[in-house]
């Protein structure tokens, strides 16, 4: 696996850049994966979103559908792209520390 | 190489993206004679093997040109194909949805050039480059899958399988003289992207051993209810496991529950189930997707198991063979593989065909496995079975 430093941090990530695993996470990943995402400005919207999907993992297992994310957070699809460019799965789950998404993707 | 920029700027990816623009209109493609007559075809006629002529009420022709395509190609092979359709077609040509290539020109004079021109060109090694032929009750293209060229799930290669399968039938590709018209296609894991479950004959790649469990990086990289979930025979449950002296979360498999299927390892990447050994090929016929006559169907298997015997699968090419002979001579005319078997009974089929019926080929999936037993005195004596 791949290391990377960000904020004097090491974190050990896959080729994709999802971190190894969901106790890794920290502060410092936000950020740096803020970095890497095509983010401008971190708000109160991405931490309410990273925060909804971590505490959705450790009740359940898994990621939450993105029904259930709009949901929940109250944001439509279209606004949870303009928080991350890259999407819910590539763009915020890689930032709240949930495993890769699998299947056919 | 030195990195040469396209004017994407990585610090402000959305600065001038363009974005939901959808393919390019049809339209701005299509040969002026069939822009001209779209939608006042009165017929068309197969001249010859490959050859194909659609006539307008107008009077206009539309000479078509079908070519093999080994649907993997380069960009170097498409440049051919556009040098093709540049001397010949105006520019103009299209890919059919059995990846076959066909070229079109609006007048007879001009079909023999190009068909000498198409069929004169070769590989380095001796192949056609573009065989004319797929038309009509012959076999065409195979449609097929990734393989160990791109996927990760594969049980067995597609390129590999399809060029020996097709070296094998190229008498048919490039004649019309079967029953009706054969589709042979190729998955390389039963999540059967494609056709399989719906063609005459079917190669579909299968494993025979359940996966293996990492259970230092199960919890890690996968959503463990989602690997759960994945599986049809509930075979998995999820379990505590002790690694290096600490409990970790991770899953269990019920071998003897297991139908070696891999979908959980679709959902989860520490759970990998290919096997050099234990791989290999099913085959299934006896499908079709029209309507004519006979209502669509799915395909049956009916070679339980065939190693991969890389680079020329011998005895998968010998059994199609084999069964594609034994349809040519004994089905009726516009009989295709599914009706014939059918017709005659699957256990006549079995005799002609000579495949082994086997305990593997009885279906024990669920509730609807009792409708595909025989709930009837109605069948024929065969030696297929002993």
């Amino acid at each position: 696996m791949e290391t990377v430093e960000f904020g004097g941090k090491t974190f050990s990530v896959d080729e994709d850049g999802f971190i190894d695993s969901f106790d890794n996470w920290c502060p410092e990943w936000v950020q740096y994966v803020k970095s890497v995402e095509g983010i401008d400005e971190l708000n109160d919207e991405h931490s309410k979103l990273v925060d909804v999907l971590r505490d959705y993992y450790e009740k359940n297992g898994i990621a939450p559908m993105v029904r259930v994310l709009s949901k929940v957070t109250g944001f439509k699809l279209k606004h949870i792209y303009e928080l991350f460019p890259s999407g819910p799965g590539k763009g915020a789950c890689k930032m709240a520390g949930l495993p890769k998404p699998t299947g056919c993707v | 190489m030195a990195f040469i920029s396209s004017g994407y700027n990585p610090d402000k990816p959305m600065v001038n993206r363009i974005t939901d623009i959808g393919p390019k209109y049809y339209e701005e493609f299509y040969p002026p004679v069939i822009k001209k007559n779209k939608g006042k075809w009165l017929y068309h006629e197969i001249l010859e093997p490959g050859i194909c002529v659609h006539v307008a009420e107008s009077g206009d022709e539309l000479y078509v040109l079908r070519v093999g395509g080994c649907r993997i190609m380069s960009v170097s092979h498409i440049r051919e194909i556009n040098e093709i359709a540049d001397k010949h077609c105006d520019g103009y040509l299209r890919f059919t949805t059995r990846n076959n290539i066909e070229f079109m020109v609006d007048s007879k004079d001009k079909v023999e050039p190009l068909k000498n021109d198409l069929l004169s060109r070769k590989q380095p090694g001796g192949c056609y480059k573009f065989p004319l032929g797929g038309t009509g009750a012959g076999i065409t293209n195979i449609v097929h899958t990734q393989g160990w060229i791109h996927c990760h799930t594969p049980a067995t290669d597609a390129s590999g399988t399809v060029k020996a399968t097709m070296d094998v039938l190229f008498d048919q590709f490039t004649d019309m003289k079967l029953p009706a018209k054969l589709r042979v296609s190729m998955a390389c894991c039963l999540n059967m992207c494609g056709a399989v479950h719906c063609s005459d004959i079917a190669i579909l790649g299968y494993h025979r051993k359940p996966p293996m469990l990492d259970h230092e990086y199960l919890d890690k990289m996968c959503e463990i209810p989602l690997a759960v979930a994945a599986c049809p025979t509930a075979a998995i449950k999820p379990a505590k496991v002790e690694v290096n002296g600490q409990q970790v979360k991770s899953v269990s498999v019920k071998a003897e529950r297991c139908m070696f299927c891999g979908n959980c390892y679709t959902m989860c990447p520490s759970m990998p189930l290919a096997d050099t050994e234990g791989d290999g090929i099913v085959l299934m016929a006896g499908g079709k997707i029209s309507n004519r006559i006979s209502a669509p169907k799915f395909s049956k298997v009916v070679v339980a198991f065939i190693e991969n015997e890389m680079p020329r699968w011998p005895t998968m090419t010998k059994a199609i063979k084999k069964m594609v002979d034994t349809y040519a001579g004994d089905a009726n005319k516009y009989e295709r593989f599914g009706d014939w078997a059918e017709r005659i009974g699957w256990e006549k089929f079995y005799e002609k065909t000579g495949l082994e019926f086997t305990h593997h080929l009885i279906d024990d999936f669920r509730d609807p496995a009792y409708y595909t037993w025989r709930q009837t005195t109605n069948f024929k004596f065969t030696n297929a079975i002993k």
